[in-house]
């Protein structure tokens, strides 16, 4: 189970991106990270990895526990051999290597080549594309088939809680359904908890069990992702809706009707 | 007509040594994006380490050549963890401005501790000369040109299917997302060097059985520059096509214009070579032209 208490993460000493972020990934659940561009959502994805280090940032105060340990001043490979897996955002696949050697690359760590070979026939099965393309350069790939590898680079490090930082990024509505599908399928066949950063809430919260709304570097909001997909803020401002839960018109002047109550 | 088939063979065995060094430059530049300028210096101090073990300790072949490899190594690791490490996240600039320093230092510590000009190592290789055609050949040249091979498929294979050499191509593409995969980049990165400086103590040592340990082995470097740079800085197989090239242009070139212009015109060309690379193809033969969707 991962823990964060009260972080807060700054980046070159002085700009204080989060101010004090908590949160639980309950073993094998979904858990939605929410909120607009610039809340601190890949921050705080960042800071769990180990990531920060190498940007500058630090976790300032609060701690980081998976499974009751602290791990806020690993490093990302250690926190990596722990099983703690980021996608970064802007699928970032390795441009010149082909599919598959992407996809060893994610399975860097692991000993047992019986159980990597196997594992990448597990990829395989979720994303048969893949396997068609096994052979061709990565770079060229279209955009959805590079989310899917690099969603699979993270299936191969068998991970045990794996971060995905915006897959929907820049994707067809179709696809984006696909891709989240396979994620759910991932996490229920595995066990294997997720932490979901995402601005498209409606699709987030489809999957996820739990989710926090994050803005200006704090949780303003949390709850089960029925309770929020009922939530009027939540509706009203990440999901377009108005409060009768009809789509909202931007026709009139004065298109917002509330106040975010956790102001 | 019998001068053309030796400049030739000469030319292109001298060249696939260029090139072994030249891929120990695109080795560190594909993974860390480091242009190692130090690279003549790491030729230069692994021969006289060579004639050191060989000559002035007087050990064994074997024994001898084996130091050579560990202490090649050893240097690598080295330069890595105590040179470039500290300077990990600063500009680039500085990163490659280190290695210029390394290369001073190279070759101060060089004449300090080997004040002769020029030595010789004990002959590796059988003496007598092979026949091919017209051309006379002393075996050196093809014994460099053989090893220079081998080494060249040992290092594909390694990174095609090595995990760690795939590693290293993707930490050349993107290094952060090698992170997020829980890769230590920094192992990476000394993995390279080490490989780089070993590739040169090979290259130093049969160069240094071809033609003598003298300072002059500092322009193996930069003709492994020129290697790199008609190849592609990138590429490992431009560097492969591009080090016989260069020995061939080296040597056709010297052996034909020499009498016509000036003597050393031959160690001019690669350099020719670079500057007219540099106006037609600045990516080179074969470099990585970025891969861009639009």
């Amino acid at each position: 189970m991962l823990k964060l208490n009260n972080i807060e993460v700054a980046y070159l000493n002085v700009i204080r991106v989060l101010h004090g972020v908590s949160l639980n990934v309950e073993d094998g659940s979904i858990v939605a990270l929410l909120g607009a561009n610039g809340a601190g959502k890949s921050t705080t994805l960042k800071a769990i990895s180990g990531l920060l280090h190498v940007e500058e940032g630090e976790v300032t105060d609060g701690s980081i526990e998976w499974n009751g340990e602290r791990m806020d001043n690993k490093s990302a490979e250690e926190i990596g051999k722990l099983g703690i897996i980021q996608a970064l955002e802007g699928r970032r696949v390795f441009g010149h290597l082909t599919t598959e050697e992407n996809l060893l690359v994610g399975a860097y760590h692991r000993k047992d080549r019986h159980t990597v070979k196997e594992d990448l026939k597990m990829v395989y099965d979720y994303f048969p594309r893949l396997k068609e393309l096994r052979h061709n350069t990565a770079g060229y790939l279209s955009g959805g088939e590079q989310q899917m590898l690099v969603i699979g680079r993270a299936m191969m490090a068998a991970p045990k809680l794996m971060m995905l930082d915006e897959p929907s990024l820049g994707l067809a509505p179709l696809l984006v359904e696909e891709i989240y599908n396979i994620i759910q399928r991932f996490n229920t066949e595995h066990k294997t908890s997720v932490l979901l950063v995402e601005q498209n809430v409606r699709i987030a919260l489809s999957i996820a069990h739990y989710g926090y709304v994050v803005e200006n570097g704090r949780v303003v909001l949390d709850g089960s992702a029925d309770f929020l997909k009922n939530n009027e803020d939540v509706k009203e401002f990440y999901m377009g809706l108005s409060t009768v839960g009809t789509k909202k018109s931007y026709r009139e002047v004065k298109h917002y009707k509330r106040r975010k109550r956790w102001l | 007509m019998a001068e053309l088939l030796q400049f030739v063979i000469t030319g292109i065995t001298v060249g696939m040594v260029y090139a072994l060094i030249a891929l120990g430059f695109v080795l560190v530049w594909k993974s860390s994006g480091v242009a190692n300028l130090a690279l003549g210096q790491l030729v230069l101090i692994s021969s006289w380490f060579t004639y050191g073990m060989l000559v002035q300790a007087g050990l064994p072949l074997w024994l001898g050549l084996l130091l050579v490899i560990l202490f090649a190594l050893a240097l690598g690791w080295v330069i890595e963890r105590f040179i470039l490490r500290p300077l990990i996240a600063q500009p680039i600039l500085s990163l490659i401005t280190v290695t210029l320093g390394l290369a001073f230092f190279i070759e101060g510590a060089v004449s300090f501790i080997w004040p002769k000009s020029v030595a010789a190592l004990p002959r590796l290789f059988p003496q007598q000369p092979v026949h091919i055609g017209t051309a006379v050949v002393s075996q050196e040249y093809l014994w460099a040109a053989a090893i220079s091979l081998i080494l060249f498929g040992l290092l594909s294979l390694y990174f095609r299917y090595h995990k760690m050499g795939i590693a290293m191509r993707a930490t050349a593409d993107d290094q952060r997302a090698v992170q997020a995969c829980g890769i230590p980049v920094t192992k990476i990165f000394s993995m390279s060097w080490m490989l780089a400086c070993a590739l040169a103590a090979i290259g130093g040592v049969l160069m240094s059985c071809i033609g003598g340990i003298t300072f002059g082995l500092v322009h193996t470097g930069l003709k492994a520059f020129s290697v790199v740079i008609l190849g592609g800085l990138n590429s490992f197989l431009g560097a492969i096509i591009a080090g016989p090239i260069i020995g061939l242009a080296e040597n056709l070139g010297g052996g034909y214009l020499t009498p016509l212009t000036w003597p050393g015109v031959r160690e001019v060309i690669p350099f020719i070579i670079i500057i007219i690379v540099m106006f037609l193809k600045p990516y080179g033969l074969f470099g990585e032209v970025r891969i861009e969707r639009i």
